[in-house]
């Protein structure tokens, strides 16, 4: 059953075989997976419930409603980088663009070689990618729906000859209604809480939403469950009622970011002294295409095409379309220049380039501020704002190449580029971090890392604690490094193994 | 609790929006209520550093325009904001970047803003309501297309 803190009465306490905190790309899987094996599955997860029917195709009510601080987390250092995070049942799955892709070989090589996971072997890793694909319902982008600014930028990624090509996604039969990150309105994306939650309750998993997993029970030197409180919907705050699970087996799903935070404010599971560190995000720059002509109707798929031309050097450009509210943000201008070209909305597109391989690492740390907030420290790296600037670069050569007049980024100084002049400018210029006006990343990763030495790595290749038995960590942050592309896809088939490791467990 | 008087926030407002042709002015009660809703929702700091940089924007007319914010005209405002924007300084930067993130939101999310841009959520709900997907059932097809409704 999906239980809200309304459907609870008192105080909660039980017994279950395995709990697991939040129910995203980790945890979701995990749930199902376990509860249809037959063990007894309680999920925990702070967000509240949310379906299709709520669902309004409304920004600003999404991130207020399905977003951790309504969708305002914003990293610490240079530049500021806008990192949303989920808060609902799915986890930021529900609220994601549905790119769902398996991660680069040469990183799995990498994983093996430098973190000693010998023990992920590949054919295993396509077998239960093969089975989520197929679970998912994952599929190329359909063109004839993509929308026209997708198939505008590859027309002019194709001119050019740059390697490109329609996205995977986990959407079933999706006719592109242009939301995926404000909850798909139509149900074909098949995010977590459209699909292993469902299965998971119907396996006889209980979720409690609400309901904010705060302190992780330790017995004997094992992790034994844990203690939460019920949040009241309107202000997010303690409503009075606890929640008290003992479980034989605990499982950490709160996210890269939640995770790690959780584990320090209790000082668990740190003898390497790598929780919270190693944060890696994706870091993402974008550029603003204004043509002659409108670009269609606002129907399309956000995130529904690729140039991977670059991926070897770790830039990934990949992007669509979104509603004048978010539109209106990323132009670099305000007031009259900004209301002049926001007159031209229809003629506009824009795309996101991702630095998909990154040297920059950031850090989560308890800072103790009001709320259940950790900061998260990130400073973009010289080479880094090399890539983000090539990418930016990139993206505007393929808009001209399209038929753009003119392109606006994020890089100070170049906000307006009206031709080759302007780019040459931009590509030549010594460019900082300080520079951009603004980033965003979506996907925060690797606090928690699996390797082979627990001096330097927290959890084994089965995603147990190295410390504190019974404890399993399986979210973004267990993933050692980027896995080159969007990671939900990795995230799910780390769940996957992890819950195989535990079912081995309590059936022993 | 207000963050900054009604005064300063409609001068923000409007110097933020910038009186987009053919769309309607700014709706001052409306947007702020938005604004409050938005930061209660929001991280406490967020709504804290808004004000600080209205403040700060103040100070800086001052400095940088030589007459208060107030005062100035909406082209000098204009100016104003897009000079501290383009600044290579990213705190001073974010004194003009961060204000815009509730003020541009607040405004352009309001449907007869919306709409007459070609953006109406309202019909694409509507719509999707007709087109709903589950895992077990596939979608009937469009009105007007033959085929079976898929199992
Ligand atoms: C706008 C956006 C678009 C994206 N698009 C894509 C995409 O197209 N493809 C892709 O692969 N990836 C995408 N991602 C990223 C992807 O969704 C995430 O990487 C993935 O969901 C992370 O999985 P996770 O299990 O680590 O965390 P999450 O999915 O975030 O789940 C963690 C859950 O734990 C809950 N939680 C946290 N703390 C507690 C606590 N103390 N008690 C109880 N519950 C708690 C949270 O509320 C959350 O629901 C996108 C992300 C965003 C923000």
């Amino acid at each position: 059953m999906i239980l809200g803190p309304t459907d609870v009465k008192g105080d909660v306490s039980r017994s279950v075989d395995v709990v697991v905190i939040g129910s995203g790309a980790g945890g979701g899987p995990i749930a199902k997976e376990l509860a249809g094996e037959g063990h007894s599955v309680v999920v925990l997860e702070e967000g509240g419930h949310f379906t299709r029917e709520d669902f309004n195709l409304d920004p600003a009510d999404s991130y207020m409603k399905m977003y951790r601080d309504a969708g305002q987390t914003i990293t610490l250092g240079v530049p500021f980088i806008l990192l949303p995070m989920g808060k609902t049942v799915g986890g930021t799955t529900t609220v994601n663009s549905g790119t769902a892709l398996r991660m680069q070989r040469p990183v799995l090589k990498k994983w093996q070689l430098t973190h000693g996971l010998t023990e992920i072997g590949e054919d295993e890793l396509n077998l239960i990618y093969g089975h989520l694909e197929e679970y998912l319902f994952v599929k190329r982008a359909d063109p004839e729906v993509a929308g026209k600014v997708a198939t505008t930028f590859l027309s002019g990624a194709e001119k050019l000859g740059l390697s490109c090509g329609w996205l995977p996604r986990n959407a079933k039969e999706c006719e592109g209604f242009g939301a995926c990150a404000f909850g798909c309105p139509s149900g074909s994306k098949q995010s977590v809480d459209v699909s292993f939650i469902p299965d998971a309750v119907k396996a006889g998993a209980d979720i409690y939403t609400r309901c904010r997993a705060e302190e992780l029970r330790v017995s004997s030197g094992r992790a034994a469950g844990v203690r939460g409180r019920f949040l009241d919907p309107a202000t997010g705050r303690p409503n009075g009622k606890r929640i008290e699970i003992e479980a034989r087996v605990t499982v950490l799903a709160a996210g890269a970011v939640f995770t790690p935070y959780l584990l320090l404010r209790q000082g668990l599971a740190n003898s390497s002294g790598q929780v919270g560190n190693n944060l890696q995000i994706h870091p993402a720059t974008q550029t603003v295409a204004l043509f002659d002509e409108p670009l269609g109707p606002p129907k399309g798929i956000p995130q529904c095409c690729y140039v991977d031309e670059f991926k070897g050097e770790g830039i990934m450009l990949e992007g669509g379309t979104v509603p004048p509210e978010i539109h209106a943000l990323a132009l670099p201008f305000a007031g009259r220049r900004n209301a002049r070209l926001m007159a031209s909305y229809p003629n506009m597109g824009i795309f996101g380039g991702m630095v998909s391989e990154s040297d920059s690492h950031g850090r989560v740390l308890d800072l103790r501020r009001p709320g259940n907030r950790p900061a998260m420290l990130y400073n973009l790296r010289g080479r880094d704002v090399e890539k983000a600037r090539a990418a930016t670069v990139l993206m505007a050569e393929i808009w001209f190449a399209a038929g753009a007049k003119r392109v606006f980024t994020p890089f100070a100084g170049h906000y307006e580029i009206t031709g080759p002049r302007d780019l040459r400018r931009l590509e030549r210029s010594r460019v900082r971090a300080g520079d951009i006006l603004g980033m965003s990343a979506y996907h925060p990763l690797g606090t928690c890392r699996m390797g082979s030495d627990p001096k330097w790595s927290v959890v084994k290749h089965t995603c147990e604690s190295w410390d504190l038995e019974d404890l399993y960590i399986c979210d973004g942050s267990v993933l050692p490094s980027s896995p080159g592309v969007n990671p939900q896809l990795t995230i799910m088939a780390m769940a996957m193994r992890c819950a195989g490791f535990i079912d081995e467990r309590l059936s022993a | 609790m207000r963050l900054l008087s009604g005064r300063h926030l409609r001068e923000l407002m409007e110097a933020y929006v910038g009186e987009p042709e053919g769309l309607p002015p700014i709706d001052l009660e409306g947007q702020s209520a938005f604004i409050e809703e938005y930061f209660a929702a929001g991280a406490p700091e967020l709504k804290m550093l808004f004000a600080v940089c209205g403040i700060a924007l103040r100070a800086l007319s001052i400095f940088l325009k030589g007459k208060p914010f107030s005062r100035l005209t909406s082209h000098e405002k204009d100016e104003l904001l897009n000079r501290v924007m383009s600044s290579r300084n990213p705190l001073l930067r974010g004194v003009a970047v961060l204000p815009g993130l509730p003020l541009l939101m607040s405004y352009y999310r309001r449907p007869e803003v919306a709409v007459p841009l070609g953006f109406d959520a309202k019909a694409l709900k509507e719509e999707s309501n007709l087109r709903v997907v589950t895992r077990d059932r596939s979608l009937p097809p469009k009105a007007g297309q033959g085929g079976e409704v898929g199992k």
